[in-house]
Order: structure tokens, then C-alpha cells, then sequence
């Protein structure tokens, strides 16, 4: 059953991802660049939309919370890692995906790519890696804990400055400013 | 509400799509709350949506196959367990989501577009995307998720993980993608 949930959240997910065009390595190159931000503003959107959702959801319907520890050096080293590769590359580990779907060529090279860098992590993990992971872990933190603030209260001050933060920045700078 | 999309569309044709406004909702806005709308219905029917995992739950169901004895011996590959999680399903969904919007879609995605002015050839952009690719699986594992699971997931969650891995995304992505587009003037 979670199976067929996730299979139809996944196809949810990936015809979204294709229309906002997230699947679009030159469009991900742009924002990043700050060039257009349409896809920086379509992430802000879903998170402010879905922690009110969720925290709001929370307090009717039983969920599936799944906090992620926050060990800084490896999130931090990690993200770092990652930005790197999405600044090369220009997908994500699910965008790639999506693209391989719609057709693209590098899609294919990035999924092989993101295979080559799970194996490569997995041979090193025990050796290297797990040691130095978890440095600083300050275990699963939230915003709410760090606050001393209802989670719900958080949800909605989070979404309200996401939501205002997309309304104001512009989606082209450089159209604005020409 | 500018009018500068015609000039982006003879190269990317895609990148037109953000610019048109249909009834007064820009495009990211609609898909972005229909996409948060799919992320808090995931955590209300089985959890947090994430990709990452599932690329060395691969390698693992790869080397239960070729090599037993050193996948049951790896800490990591045990963590990780099989295929047969939701997630698997999600990345399942995600190739086919992919396929049936651009089916779907007048216009279809290029097989191959340049992204940099760094990247000056399709073997250049074969070989960024492979590299990319590397990079970004290598750093989720590093961090314990992506995009969809550290940054989508995680912050909605308003996990503090998800705002640390966030930050260090941008900050060596937008350096990275900018440096690689001076590189090529």
C-alpha cells in the first residue's frame, strides 16, 4: 500500500518537477547563476504551502514525521559536496531522473554518474567517512526546539516569510533591472 | 508580466514557461503549491519524500548479487536494507511522471543543451553531467539527503538539517555555477 502511495507521489512529483521545468539542467544553471529564480521560488512555495499543511494536518490526522539528524560537519561538508555537483552538472538526484523520463540524454550520464558516487561512497563509509560524520551532531533538531515555539506557530511564520519573500524578490533580475 | 520571454526561446525553449502568467498565479507559484501539496500528502500517507537512498540501496541489491560476503559485512549497505522500500516506488514514479508530462507537453525537452558557456561541446556536457552526478550522490550520503529529502522534505519538517544542508547547496552552487560561466568568456 505505502508502495503504490509513494508510486503515484513520485509521478505527482515528476510531472511537476518536468512542467516547472526543475528537469532542465540550463534552466537550474540559470538559477543558480541568479539569473532567473523560478525554480528557487517553486521550492520556497512548496515548503511554505507544505509545513502548514503538515503541521496543520498534525493536529486532525496521525503523520508520518521523520526528522534527519543534524550532524553539522557531514550535513554542512555534504551540502557543500552537492551544491558543487549541481553547479556542474545541473541536476538533482530526483531531477536527473525525471529528465531520463522526458528523454535527455545527460540525464542517463548523471543517473550513471550518482551510481558511480553511491558505490564509491559505500566502499569508503567505514573506513573514512562514519567516523568524521557525525562531528557536532546535535541529533534531530527542529526550528521549534531551537525557538522553544509551537510547531504549528513556526509552520506558519516560516511559510508567511517564504511566501513573502517569493512575492517580492523578481523572477528574471536582470529583466528588472535592464 | 515582462515580455522578454522571446528571447530565450529559440535556446531554451522551456525556460519560457516561468514567464507566462496564467490567471494572475506565475507558473512556480501554482506547481510549487501543488508540489507542497504532494509533499505533506507523502508524510500524511507513509513519509517525508526522498531520493537519495535509493541509489546505494542499488548498489547494494547489485552487490548481494556479485559479492555477498562483502555486502553483508558493509555497515552501510545494511543501514540502507533493500529495494523494497516506498522510496524505490518514488523514483519509479518520478521516470514515469517524467515521461508522461513531456508525452503531454507541445513542446518536447531537448535531448542535449549546453549549460554553461564553460561547456562547449555534448562530450563537455556528457562529461559535467556524469561529474555532477558523481558529486551530488556523494555529498546526499554525505549529509544524509538531498534536495528532496534534506531541502523539501527536511524543511518542511523544519528539521535544522535540512537549513544547514540548504546552505551549503547555494553557497557552492550559486559559486560554482558562476564560475564555471566565466570561465568560458
Amino acid at each position: 500500500m505505502d508502495q503504490l502511495s509513494a508510486l503515484l507521489v513520485g509521478l505527482a512529483m515528476g510531472v511537476l518537477l518536468q512542467r516547472v521545468g526543475a528537469s532542465s539542467p540550463a534552466l537550474i544553471a540559470r538559477n543558480l547563476r541568479l539569473e532567473n529564480l523560478s525554480i528557487i521560488k517553486f521550492m520556497a512555495t512548496a515548503i511554505g504551502v507544505g509545513t502548514i499543511m503538515v503541521y496543520l494536518a498534525s493536529l486532525w490526522l496521525p503523520m508520518h514525521f521523520e526528522i534527519r539528524p543534524a550532524y553539522v560537519l557531514g550535513v554542512l561538508g555534504g551540502g557543500l559536496v552537492f551544491g558543487v555537483g549541481f553547479g556542474v552538472g545541473g541536476y538533482c538526484p530526483g531531477t536527473c531522473v525525471v529528465g531520463l523520463g522526458e528523454g535527455r540524454k545527460d540525464a542517463l550520464l548523471a543517473l550513471v554518474g550518482g551510481v558511480f558516487g553511491a558505490l564509491a561512497f559505500t566502499l569508503l563509509f567505514e573506513a573514512l567517512l562514519a567516523p568524521v560524520m557525525k562531528v557536532l551532531d546535535l541529533g534531530k533538531l527542529t526550528l521549534a526546539d531551537v525557538l522553544h515555539l509551537p510547531a504549528l506557530l513556526v509552520a506558519f511564520l516560516l511559510g508567511a516569510l517564504f511566501f513573502a519573500a517569493v512575492a517580492w524578490l523578481p523572477t528574471e533580475p536582470h529583466h528588472l533591472s535592464r | 508580466m515582462q515580455g522578454g520571454s522571446n528571447t530565450n526561446a529559440i535556446s531554451e525553449p522551456l525556460v519560457t514557461a516561468h514567464v507566462v502568467r496564467t490567471q494572475g498565479l506565475p507558473r512556480w507559484a501554482l506547481l510549487g503549491a501543488l508540489f507542497g501539496l504532494v509533499s505533506a500528502t507523502s508524510i500524511a500517507l507513509w513519509g517525508p519524500i526522498g531520493v537519495s537512498g535509493t541509489y546505494p540501496r542499488f548498489i547494494g541489491a547489485l552487490l548481494r548479487q556479485l559479492a555477498p560476503g562483502y555486502a553483508e559485512a558493509n555497515p552501510y549497505l545494511v543501514k540502507m536494507g533493500g529495494l523494497a522500500k516506498p522510496e524505490t516506488f518514488l523514483v519509479l514514479g518520478l521516470l514515469i511522471g517524467g515521461f508522461a508530462a513531456s508525452r503531454f507537453s507541445a513542446r518536447r525537452a531537448p535531448r542535449v543543451e549546453l549549460i554553461h558557456s564553460s561547456e562547449t561541446s555534448t562530450a563537455a556536457r556528457y562529461r559535467d553531467a556524469f561529474l555532477g552526478g558523481f558529486l551530488i550522490i556523494f555529498g546526499a550520503r554525505l549529509a544524509g539527503g538531498c534536495t528532496s529529502g534534506h531541502i523539501i522534505s527536511g524543511i518542511t519538517q523544519l528539521s535544522v538539517s535540512g537549513f544547514i544542508f540548504a546552505a551549503g547547496v547555494f553557497a557552492s552552487g550559486i559559486l560554482t555555477a558562476r564560475v564555471l560561466q566565466k570561465g568560458g568568456r
